[in-house]
């Protein structure tokens, strides 16, 4: 039975790319609250980044496909495998940095990593060393042998990230890794995450914040009440916007309306605001910009300013959200 | 802080077995407590106490073989169990407590190691430590008096000797299923030792006021029932006025009960609950 489900899960995944994990439909409840409400989504690989706001599923969603929390339905795949049948195989592959505080304090950095390293299998005679290896690369230096009771939060976020790749797993998982760091910081754990995804490992990064995941993904997953309402890539889903323009008009009012009169017969507006006589206008322009400014001509208003409107992963984001609404 | 100019390098080594990895979560208990003076003061201390003037007294006086009736008596030391009570405490007080307030299930749960593993890994680290003083110097102990003994039924005090080994092992491991669930309680391990402290006491001093009514009471008593499975190991016997049936009963309550209680407690933390 658990054979027979592992080899369709296999050829799902097969189909469906070579993404490394895939979700359908899945469900995780706490009492009343559905975490997860019929939670589908590909991650493809590279870094890819779940945004969302609090509350949002992002933490039910790494910790169901860790196999942490059991799904009530749906199925997830992971590398072909399924959390609810191969759990320990799939922990083999992966690396997880948790959200909230988990370090042993009475540790030292080096001893937990080392410690760590182990648990997930390696050698005592190859976990030191590499351990020394990935807190040299996080950039802890001396304070390695500090126990972690003394560390500041910035140092706690390198620990986690550190004993989350020491065993050089394929696919790594960081929920919120840039929480509670300062900004040279934050830019820094960004760099880490950068480089750690030069070598070829899947990334799945959670965040609630838009700059960090602009940085460093190249892919988006938005979640929001425990659905994943939109997923691509950040480039595909930025440049839906360009055809979008804004332009800054000033004129009469009875000439303004004309000209808004002949503009949305022939395009898409999507807002008009006034402020000191002088309108800005949002609409959709597929054609000839040179059309907007003979139109403008046409009816006496003057055409201050034309360009295409920024959109940016905010904008995206807030769709995204009111979509879900 | 800033960061060092190095890139991340992967690492090609090779796995361990799954099965194999509670060792690790037993080493660094083990390796935690040789390193904590608390322990090894009491360590020293109760074994100095409880076993270097004994094992000098009785191998220097005169003795036949060694006897069953010798190594009872010695596993039955009141000082011997209040050393063990002590270390117990000290040992298992911060074994969960310590996981709970730091929440770090987390960082065992989400590698390839099940909630068994890792209760299993506990115990083995508790009873390879405890193992020091529980086992070790009753061991020395008999060897002691069978080198110096005068008759030649070597065979006898082998015998024994075996016996002590069981007898030992079993002291080890008897308080560990209690204090392992004390400390999955509580997140503070101040009060895991001291609560294992009083769990192990205070259950005889309040079978000390009922034992005049009825014998059986005695085995509300872990100590005291620890101390009456030194007789049967030995081959002693129960004493009369003590119910078989309830002794092993209570064997079992102080074992069962408590490790499905601490699995139970695992298990739960080990799903995000
Ligand atoms: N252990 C739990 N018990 C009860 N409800 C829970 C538990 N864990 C999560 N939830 C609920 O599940 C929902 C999703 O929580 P989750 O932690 O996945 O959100 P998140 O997107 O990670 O948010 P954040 O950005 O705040 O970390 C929330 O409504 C939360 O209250
Ligand atoms: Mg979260």
């Amino acid at each position: 039975m658990t054979g027979a489900m592992t080899a369709s899960t296999r050829t799902a995944s097969e189909e469906l790319g070579d993404n490394p994990i895939c979700a359908s439909d899945v469900v995780v409840r706490f009492g009343a609250t559905a975490a997860l409400d019929h939670f589908s989504v590909d991650v493809p690989r590279g870094v890819v980044g779940l945004l969302g706001p609090n509350g949002a599923g992002k933490s039910t969603f790494i910790k169901a496909v860790l196999g942490l929390l059991d799904a009530e339905s749906g199925r997830i795949s992971v590398e072909g495998l399924d959390p609810s049948s191969d759990k320990m195989a799939i922990r083999d592959l992966v690396g997880y940095m948790p959200e909230h505080d988990c370090l042993i304090e009475a540790m030292t950095g080096v001893e937990l990593v080392s410690y760590m390293g182990q648990i997930s299998g390696m050698a005592k005679q190859d976990s030191i060393p590499r351990s020394h290896e990935v807190l040299d690369f996080v950039g802890l230096n001396e304070q390695r042998y500090r126990p972690i009771s003394t560390y500041s939060t910035g140092m706690k976020q390198r620990i986690k990230l550190a004993q989350a790749i020491v065993h050089d797993p394929k696919i790594i998982f960081l929920d919120e890794p840039t929480s509670g760091m300062d900004p040279q910081g934050r830019e820094e754990m960004l760099d880490l995450i950068g480089r750690i995804a030069a070598t070829d490992k899947s990334i799945l990064l959670s965040s609630h914040i838009l700059n960090d995941v602009e940085m460093v993904c190249k892919n988006v997953i938005i979640v929001s009440n425990g659905k994943a309402v939109t997923q691509g890539g950040i480039e595909s889903l930025l440049s839906q916007g360009t055809e979008r323009k804004r332009v800054v008009l000033r004129g009469q009012p009875d000439a303004f309306a004309r000209f808004m009169g002949m503009l949305s017969s022939e395009h898409e507006v999507l807002s008009v605001s006034e402020e000191f006589k002088q309108y800005t206008v949002v609409f959709v322009n597929t054609k000839e910009s040179t059309s907007v400014f003979e139109l403008a001509h046409q009816f006496g208003v003057q055409l201050r300013s034309y360009l295409p409107d920024r959109f940016d992963l905010e904008d995206v984001f807030i769709d995204a959200l009111k979509g879900a609404c | 802080m800033g960061l060092n100019p190095v890139e991340y390098r992967p690492w090609n080594g090779q796995r361990n077995r799954q099965a194999r990895r509670f060792l690790v979560v037993a080493e660094s208990i083990f390796h935690h407590d040789l390193r904590s003076k608390w322990f090894l003061a009491v360590l020293i201390i109760g074994t100095f106490l409880a076993f270097a003037l004994n094992i000098y007294l009785v191998s220097s006086s005169p003795h036949e073989s060694l006897t069953p009736e010798l190594m009872a008596g010695q596993m039955q030391n009141a000082l011997f169990y209040i050393f063990l009570v002590i270390l117990v405490s000290i040992v298992c007080s911060d074994l969960l407590s310590e996981d709970l307030r730091s929440n770090s299930f987390v960082l065992y749960f989400s590698r390839a190691l099940k909630p068994e593993g890792y209760l299993l890994g506990k115990l083995t680290g508790a009873f390879i430590t405890l193992a020091i003083f529980g086992l070790f110097p009753s061991l020395i102990l008999a060897m002691a008096v069978t080198a110096t003994q005068s008759g030649s039924d070597y065979l006898a005090s082998a015998e024994v000797m075996l016996e002590t080994v069981v007898a030992g092992l079993w002291v080890t491991f008897f308080f560990i299923p209690i204090a392992l669930l004390i400390s999955s309680l509580t997140a503070r391990r101040t009060y895991a030792a001291v609560g294992t402290f009083m769990v192990l006491f205070v259950p005889g001093i309040i079978s000390g006021l009922f034992v005049q009514f009825d014998h059986n009471w005695r085995l509300l008593d872990p100590s005291s029932v620890l101390a009456m499975s030194m007789d049967v190991i030995y081959g002693l016997g129960l004493p009369a006025e003590v119910d078989a049936w309830l002794f092993y009963a209570a064997i079992f309550a102080f074992i069962i009960p408590p490790l499905t209680l601490v699995y139970w407690r695992i298990q739960r933390k080990g799903v995000g609950k």
